[in-house]
C-alpha cells in the first residue's frame, strides 16, 4: 500500500490544475469551433467590393429609381436578377458619362464582355426560393435585405437562414402590408425543397 | 536457398534473404537488423541512436503533424462560405429571356420517315426537355420517348467538335476547300458523287439536293434508312408503283389487325393517342375498338391485343392471304385483277397449331373485320416479309379502310440498292463517297465488304455528329449541329412544320444543309448565304395569305392537309405474292431483326438515358439478348442469362438468351442498334445484329434457317424485371368488357380498415392521380419524360443487374395464363404518396414527411441515406443512390439537368415528388394573377409524356377535376388498398375485348 500523502498529492494535482485546465482547453475549443462555424459569421455584413462602385444609395435613395425598375425579374421570375449592362446603359448613355467607372461600364457594354459582380445574397442549392409570391404578397424588398437604398455598398444584413424563414412563415404580420389577408407562409419542406 | 558463392568464404548462410547485404552479413546490414526504423523515420532528438548529425528543421513526422492541424483549423474556419461566389447578368439581355423563366419553342425532330413536331423547353437559352407540339392536329402535344431523349445527345460529351481532315483537327476554310475541290474534280472528270443519307421528310432539303444536282449531275443520291424495313419498301413499290407511307388513323378503327406491327411502341404518338381515347372508358355501353394481333415474336401491341395468335412470321402470309379470300368469300369484292386462286378456301392450318379453338377464332375474325368494313385496318409490321404486306394492302383496299391513309412518300434505297453502291465503288466507279447522317459500315449486312468497297474511293467525307464505325473510314470529317442547333422544314399529314434551333451551335459544327448550299455555290451555282435564308425564302413564297414566316415559326407549323394523289392499289400486283405465299415453307427457326427500343438503327445507342430504360416486354436495360420462346429453350436446354452461338448463313454471334412468354415457337427475335464500337456510352453494349439481316430487301429483317446451340456460360442480365417483386397480391386488375358490362363494381373491394392514425387535413389541395390500365400501353414515355424532368441519375448495367435503377416511376409488366401466349397487364408504379406513408413513420431523421397538400415530399439535405424508408415502403417506389452518379460530370452533361430540380449526392434517397416544382410554380404564377388553380393546369413529366392520356394529375379537393371525378369510377382501385396507407395514386382496371363469348384472352 502507497504511502497516504503520496495517494493524496495526486489527487490534489488532478483537482487543482489538470482538471481545470482540460475544462478550459473543452470550453475554449467548444467556443472557438462554435464560433467559427457560426452561420453568420460571414454573412450577416458581408459587403464584397465590386467590379464597379456602384452605389444603391445614390440610385435607389437619392434618385428613388424603383428596385424593379432594375431587378425586374422580382414579379416573373424565381430570381430578382442582376440587371443586364445594357439596361445601365439605358440612362448612362448621356448621364454622368466623364466618371471613370461610367466609362468602365460604356467598354464592357460596347464590347459585349461578362460583368461579373461579387454576388451578396446566396442560398445553398437545395434552396428553391422564389421571390414571386413574397413580392406579389407585399412584402418589401428591405424586409430580407435590409434598408438597401441606403447603402453605399451593398451589405447583406440577413443571414437567410431557414430559421429566418421559418419564423416568418410561421408569423408574417410584421412584413405584410396593414390588410394582408394571409395569416401564414408555407411550412411544408417541398414549398423550398425539391 | 543454399547459395553459396564461393568468395564470400565459409559463413553461415541465412536460409531466406531480401538483399545481397543481408545474405553476406554486412556490418552495415547487422546494425540495421538492430534498429526498428531505418535512419531518419524518427525524430532527430532519437537520431544519436544512428549517430547521425541532427537534422536541420523539420522531421517528417512533424511535418505530418503540423499538416494535419493545419488542415484541421483550415476545416473548421471554412465552414461557412467566404465568397459567396459571381453573378454574371447579361451584357446585352436577350428581349425574350428573363433568368429564371422557361422558354418554349416549336420545332421539330425526324426519326427515319417519321417526324415528331415539338416543343423544346429552353432555360437561360439551353435546351433541357422536348414534348409534342400541342398545335399539332395530329400529334396533340405528344411524342416519342426516343425524341424525348435526344436532347441529351446534344450535350454528348463524344460529339465531334471541330472538322477533321486525316485525324487533324482544321478549320472550317480549309475543310470546305477540300470538299468543294473534290466534288469540281468528279464533275470534271464526269465522275459519279455518292451521296448517302437517311429517309427525306424535308421538302427544303429535297429542293437543296436537287438544286446540288443541277450543278453537279453525276450526284448519286441514296436515302437510306437500314431499320425501315425493306420489306415495306419492296411491297409498296409492288402494290402501288411507288414509295407510301402507311399511317394508322386509329380514331375511325373499330376492329384493328395487326400482322406483326408494333404500331402501339411508342414511336406512333397519333396511333397511342387514338388508342387510349378508344379505351378510357366510363361504361361499359361506350364503344370499345378491338384489337387482333397475329404474330411472332412478342411485341408491345401483342401484349395489348385483345385476341392474340402466335403465328411465325413466316407463316402470316399465308393466313393474311386466307382472310382475303375469307372476305371475298362473305361478299367484299376483290379488287380488279387480284388472283387468289393460289389460296385455298377456309381456315389456314397455321392457326389450328396456333390457338385451341382455331375454328372460332378464324370465324369471329373475318365476321369482325366484314361488320367493320371501312372501320378495320390491317397494319403490318415492316419487320415481316414483302407478301405478308402485300397482303395487308389488299385487305385494307378490299375494306376500304378509312382508318388507315396510304400516303405517297420519297423513296428509300433498300439493301439491294446499298450492294449495287457497293459494287460501284469497288470498281473505281466513283469519284467521292459523301455520308450524310448514315453509318453504313456499321449498319450493312456485309460490313467488311462495304469497308472494302468504301476504301477504294479516293474522296470519302462524312457529315455527322459523333465518330462512327463510317468516319473511322473518312479522310474528311465535317462535325454536324445536332437538330435543336438546325433549321428544317417537313411535310406530315395534316400540317407543313418548321424545325428551327432552340440553341447556338454548341461547337464549332455546321448544319449539313450549310454545307451544301457552301458546295452549290462552290460549284457554280445561285444559294442564298445560309439554310435559314433559304428555308425563309421558300416558305415565304408557299405561306397562306395572313400567315406570316414569324407566325409560322411560333406555331412550329401550317395547318393544311398535305396535297398529293393517294397512291392507287394495284389489284393484280398480289397475285404473285399469294402465290410466292403458298409455297414459301418455314425452315429451321425464324429471326426477327427489329429496331431496338432504345437504339432505334443504333444512332440513340450512345444515349444512357434510353439505354437504361427498361425494354418494355423483356425489362433488359444496357444489352440486346435473343429472345427465344419457352417452348424452344426447352428443347434445347437453353436457360435465362445462357451465352449461345446463333448461327446463319455462316456469320455466327454470341450473345445471351432471355426466354420470353408468348413468343411464337420456333421463332427468335433479336434488336438493332448495339454492339457499336465507337462512342462512350454505346461502345460493347449488346451484340450487333445487322451482320444478320439478309440482303434479299423482300425479307431483310425476316431471316430463316438459323441454328442455336448453347455456346457456354451465362451472364448477369441487367434486367428490371425480377426487381421489386410484388408478392403474388392483387397488384394488377384487368377486366373484360363482359365482366365490366355485367358488374362494373365486381373486382374486390377490400373493407375500409380502422387506423390508428390521426385523420389528415388538406386546407388547401390535395394532389393525386388516377393511371387508366385500359389506355397504358406500357411504352415507357412517361419514364423518359421523367428522367429529363426530373434529373434522375443513370447507373450502368451492373448497378441495374443489382437492383439499383434509379427511374422515378418504372412500368410493372404482369404476365397471366400459360406461357406459350400470357396476358399481359402494364402498371406504371410510382410514389403512390399515401396519406398514412409508412415510409414517413421509420424516417430517423424526418426526411421525409407529409405536405398539408398530400404530398409525400422529400427534404435530401436532411437525408443521412439510413433507408429504412425503402424498406419499409410497399410499393418499392425509393430510389437510394448507392453510389456517386453526378458530381464527377461536367460540361456539357451538366447543361442537360433541369435547375428547378435539386441533383441528388450519393447516400441520399429520392423519389417522385409528383413534379413539385411544377406545381409549387402553378399556384405561385395562379396566386399572382389572382385566381384559383384551373383543372389540368398543373401537370407531371409523367402525365405530359404519356401519348394514350393514361395518366391524369390534379386536385382531389376539388369535386369537379377530372382526378376526383375518375376517382370515384367504377374500374377504380388502388394497389394495396387493404394495408390503410391509403395511396393517393388510383388505378383503372385494364380492360380487355376479346371476341369470343364468355372466353378469356387465351382463346
Amino acid at each position: 500500500m502507497l504511502p497516504k500523502g503520496l495517494c493524496m498529492h495526486r489527487f490534489d494535482r488532478a483537482f487543482r490544475f489538470v482538471l481545470p485546465a482540460a475544462a478550459v482547453a473543452v470550453l475554449a475549443t467548444v467556443l472557438s469551433v462554435g464560433w467559427f462555424t457560426q452561420p453568420d459569421r460571414f454573412a450577416k455584413g458581408y459587403a464584397p467590393e465590386q467590379p464597379l462602385p456602384f452605389s444603391h444609395e445614390l440610385h435607389a435613395g437619392t434618385l428613388r429609381i424603383q428596385c424593379q425598375y432594375c431587378h425586374s425579374g422580382v414579379d416573373k421570375s424565381r430570381h430578382a436578377g442582376i440587371p443586364s449592362v445594357d439596361l445601365c446603359m439605358g440612362c448612362h448613355k448621356v448621364t454622368r458619362t466623364d466618371r471613370p467607372a461610367i466609362q468602365q461600364l460604356t467598354r464592357i457594354a460596347n464590347s459585349g464582355e461578362p460583368l461579373p459582380w461579387q454576388r451578396v445574397h446566396t442560398l445553398p442549392d437545395h434552396v428553391f426560393f422564389d421571390h414571386r409570391p413574397h413580392v406579389n404578397a407585399g412584402i418589401l424588398c428591405q424586409s430580407c435585405h435590409g434598408e438597401v437604398q441606403t447603402m453605399k455598398v451593398l451589405t447583406r444584413e440577413m443571414g437567410m437562414r431557414m430559421g429566418n424563414c421559418l419564423g416568418c412563415h410561421r408569423d408574417p404580420h410584421a412584413v405584410l402590408p396593414p390588410g394582408s389577408k394571409i395569416t401564414k407562409g408555407a411550412e411544408n419542406c417541398a414549398a423550398c425543397h425539391r | 536457398m543454399k547459395t553459396r558463392l564461393p568468395e564470400h568464404g565459409p559463413l553461415e548462410t541465412p536460409r531466406f534473404w531480401r538483399t545481397l547485404d543481408e545474405r553476406l552479413e554486412t556490418p552495415e546490414a547487422q546494425r540495421a537488423a538492430q534498429d526498428e526504423f531505418l535512419p531518419g523515420a524518427v525524430p532527430t532528438i532519437y537520431d544519436d541512436v544512428h549517430g547521425l548529425p541532427p537534422q536541420d528543421g523539420f522531421s517528417r513526422r512533424d511535418f505530418f503533424g503540423l499538416v494535419g492541424a493545419a488542415a484541421a483549423v483550415a476545416a473548421t474556419v471554412a465552414c461557412d462560405r467566404k465568397g459567396q461566389g459571381k453573378v454574371v447578368p447579361y451584357t446585352r439581355r436577350p428581349v425574350e429571356v428573363v433568368p429564371g423563366v422557361a422558354n418554349y419553342y416549336a420545332s421539330a425532330y425526324q426519326e427515319g420517315r417519321r417526324v415528331y413536331p415539338v416543343l423544346v423547353k429552353t432555360r437561360e437559352g439551353r435546351p433541357i426537355l422536348v414534348s409534342g407540339n400541342d398545335e399539332h392536329p395530329g400529334v396533340k402535344g405528344k411524342t416519342s420517348p426516343r425524341a424525348m431523349a435526344d436532347v441529351l445527345r446534344l450535350y454528348d460529351p463524344d460529339r465531334l467538335r471541330a472538322p477533321k481532315s486525316g485525324g487533324r483537327i482544321i478549320g472550317w476554310p480549309e475543310a470546305e476547300a477540300q470538299l468543294h475541290g473534290a466534288l469540281k474534280g468528279a464533275r470534271e472528270a464526269g465522275k459519279p458523287v455518292l451521296l448517302i443519307t437517311g429517309a427525306q421528310a424535308s421538302p427544303s432539303q429535297k429542293a437543296l439536293l436537287s438544286g446540288l444536282k443541277a450543278v453537279l449531275p453525276t450526284l448519286e443520291h441514296l436515302a437510306y434508312e437500314p431499320a425501315s424495313g425493306d420489306a415495306a419498301e419492296e411491297a409498296a413499290r409492288a402494290c402501288f408503283g411507288q414509295a407510301v407511307e402507311v399511317q394508322p388513323r386509329l380514331t375511325k378503327a373499330k376492329v384493328i389487325l395487326s400482322l406483326g406491327a408494333d404500331f402501339l411502341n411508342g414511336e406512333d404518338p397519333e396511333a397511342l393517342a387514338a388508342w387510349g381515347a378508344k379505351r378510357r372508358l366510363k361504361d361499359a355501353q361506350e364503344t370499345i375498338n378491338r384489337l387482333w394481333v397475329i404474330e411472332g415474336p412478342l411485341t408491345l401491341t401483342g401484349t395489348n391485343a385483345d385476341v392474340r395468335v402466335p403465328v411465325a412470321p413466316s407463316r402470316l402470309g399465308p393466313v393474311a392471304f386466307a382472310l382475303a379470300k375469307g372476305l371475298a368469300g362473305l361478299g367484299v369484292p376483290l379488287p380488279a385483277g387480284t388472283d387468289l386462286s393460289a389460296i385455298p378456301a377456309g381456315m389456314p392450318p397455321e392457326l389450328k397449331e396456333a390457338t385451341k379453338d382455331a375454328g372460332k377464332v378464324w370465324s369471329s375474325l373475318l365476321k369482325d373485320l366484314h361488320h367493320a368494313g371501312r372501320n378495320a385496318v390491317v397494319l403490318c409490321g415492316p419487320q415481316m416479309p414483302a407478301e405478308v404486306h402485300q397482303a395487308a394492302h389488299l385487305l385494307n383496299a378490299m375494306l376500304a379502310s378509312e382508318a388507315v391513309a396510304v400516303l405517297a412518300a420519297e423513296p428509300l434505297a433498300t439493301v439491294k440498292e446499298l450492294e449495287a453502291a457497293a459494287k460501284g465503288m469497288a470498281e473505281g466507279r466513283y469519284a467521292a463517297v459523301v455520308f450524310w447522317g448514315v453509318n453504313p459500315a456499321y449498319t450493312y449486312p456485309r460490313a467488311a465488304a462495304w469497308k472494302e468497297a468504301v476504301a477504294k474511293v479516293a474522296f470519302r467525307a462524312w457529315i455527322g455528329q459523333v465518330e462512327d464505325e463510317t468516319s473511322a473510314q473518312c479522310q474528311l470529317l465535317l462535325p454536324e449541329n445536332h437538330w435543336l442547333e438546325s433549321w428544317g422544314d417537313f411535310t406530315t399529314a395534316s400540317a407543313a412544320v418548321l424545325q428551327q434551333p432552340t440553341i447556338g451551335t454548341l461547337y464549332d459544327t455546321r448544319q449539313g444543309e450549310d454545307l451544301f448550299l457552301g458546295a452549290i455555290k462552290a460549284l457554280g451555282g445561285q444559294a442564298p448565304a445560309s439554310y435559314h435564308a433559304f428555308i425563309q425564302g421558300r416558305w415565304q413564297t408557299s405561306l397562306p395569305s395572313g400567315t406570316s414566316f414569324e407566325q409560322a415559326l411560333h406555331d412550329g407549323l401550317v395547318k393544311g392537309e398535305a396535297k398529293g394523289v393517294a397512291p392507287a392499289f394495284r389489284g393484280a400486283s398480289v397475285s404473285a405474292a399469294a402465290k410466292a405465299a403458298m409455297q414459301s415453307k418455314a425452315q429451321g427457326l425464324e429471326l426477327v431483326l427489329f429496331p431496338g427500343f432504345a437504339t432505334f438503327d443504333g444512332r440513340h445507342a450512345n444515349n444512357s438515358w434510353l439505354q437504361e430504360t427498361p425494354d418494355p416486354i423483356t425489362k433488359m436495360t444496357w444489352d440486346n439478348p435473343l429472345s427465344l420462346s419457352v417452348q424452344d429453350a426447352t428443347a434445347l436446354g437453353i436457360q435465362e442469362g445462357d451465352f449461345v452461338s446463333l448461327t446463319l448463313e455462316g456469320t455466327t454471334l454470341r450473345l445471351p438468351a432471355i426466354l420470353q412468354p408468348g413468343q411464337t415457337k420456333g421463332v427468335l427475335a433479336l434488336a438493332l442498334g448495339y454492339g457499336r464500337s465507337t462512342g462512350g456510352v454505346a461502345r460493347n453494349v449488346g451484340t450487333n445484329a445487322f451482320p444478320l439481316m439478309g440482303l434479299d430487301p423482300a425479307r431483310a429483317n425476316h431471316r430463316m434457317a438459323a441454328s442455336l446451340a448453347k455456346a457456354g456460360g451465362k451472364k448477369e442480365l441487367s434486367r428490371t424485371q425480377s426487381h421489386h417483386r410484388m408478392e403474388g397480391r392483387d397488384l394488377v386488375r384487368s377486366l373484360t368488357m363482359e365482366e365490366f358490362a355485367h358488374d362494373p363494381q365486381g373486382h374486390h373491394h377490400a373493407p375500409e380498415l380502422v387506423t390508428l392514425y390521426e385523420e389528415q387535413t388538406f386546407p388547401d389541395h390535395k394532389w393525386g392521380m388516377v393511371i387508366d390500365l385500359a389506355a397504358c400501353v406500357g411504352c415507357s414515355a412517361c419514364v423518359v419524360a421523367c428522367q429529363s424532368e426530373n434529373n434522375v441519375p443513370v447507373v450502368g448495367p451492373e448497378q441495374v443487374a443489382r437492383g439499383r435503377e434509379m427511374h422515378w416511376i418504372r412500368i410493372d409488366r404482369y404476365y397471366e395464363g400459360d406461357l406459350e401466349n400470357p396476358k399481359v397487364v402494364h402498371q406504371p408504379m410510382l410514389c403512390q404518396h399515401c396519406d398514412n406513408a409508412p415510409c414517413e413513420n421509420v424516417c430517423p431523421v424526418n426526411a421525409t414527411n407529409h405536405s398539408n397538400e398530400g404530398l409525400n415530399q422529400m427534404a435530401y439535405n436532411r437525408c443521412v441515406g439510413t433507408r429504412y424508408c425503402a424498406n419499409n415502403c410497399p410499393y418499392k417506389v425509393r430510389r437510394f443512390n448507392f453510389l456517386e452518379y453526378t458530381s464527377y460530370k461536367t460540361e456539357p452533361e451538366t447543361l442537360a439537368y433541369n435547375p428547378e430540380v435539386t441533383v441528388r449526392p450519393r447516400g441520399v434517397m429520392e423519389k417522385c415528388s409528383f413534379c413539385v416544382q411544377r406545381i409549387n410554380d402553378v399556384k405561385i404564377r395562379a396566386k399572382g394573377d389572382g385566381r384559383a388553380i384551373l383543372d389540368g393546369e398543373v401537370t407531371t413529366a409523367c402525365m405530359a409524356g404519356c401519348p394514350a392520356d393514361a395518366i391524369v394529375f390534379g386536385d382531389l379537393k376539388d369535386p369537379k377535376s377530372k382526378v376526383s371525378q375518375l376517382r370515384s369510377a367504377s374500374r377504380a382501385y388502388r394497389v394495396l388498398e387493404e394495408l390503410g396507407v391509403k395511396p393517393a395514386i388510383t388505378y383503372l382496371a385494364d380492360l380487355k375485348n376479346p371476341a369470343v363469348e364468355g372466353g378469356t384472352h387465351a382463346v
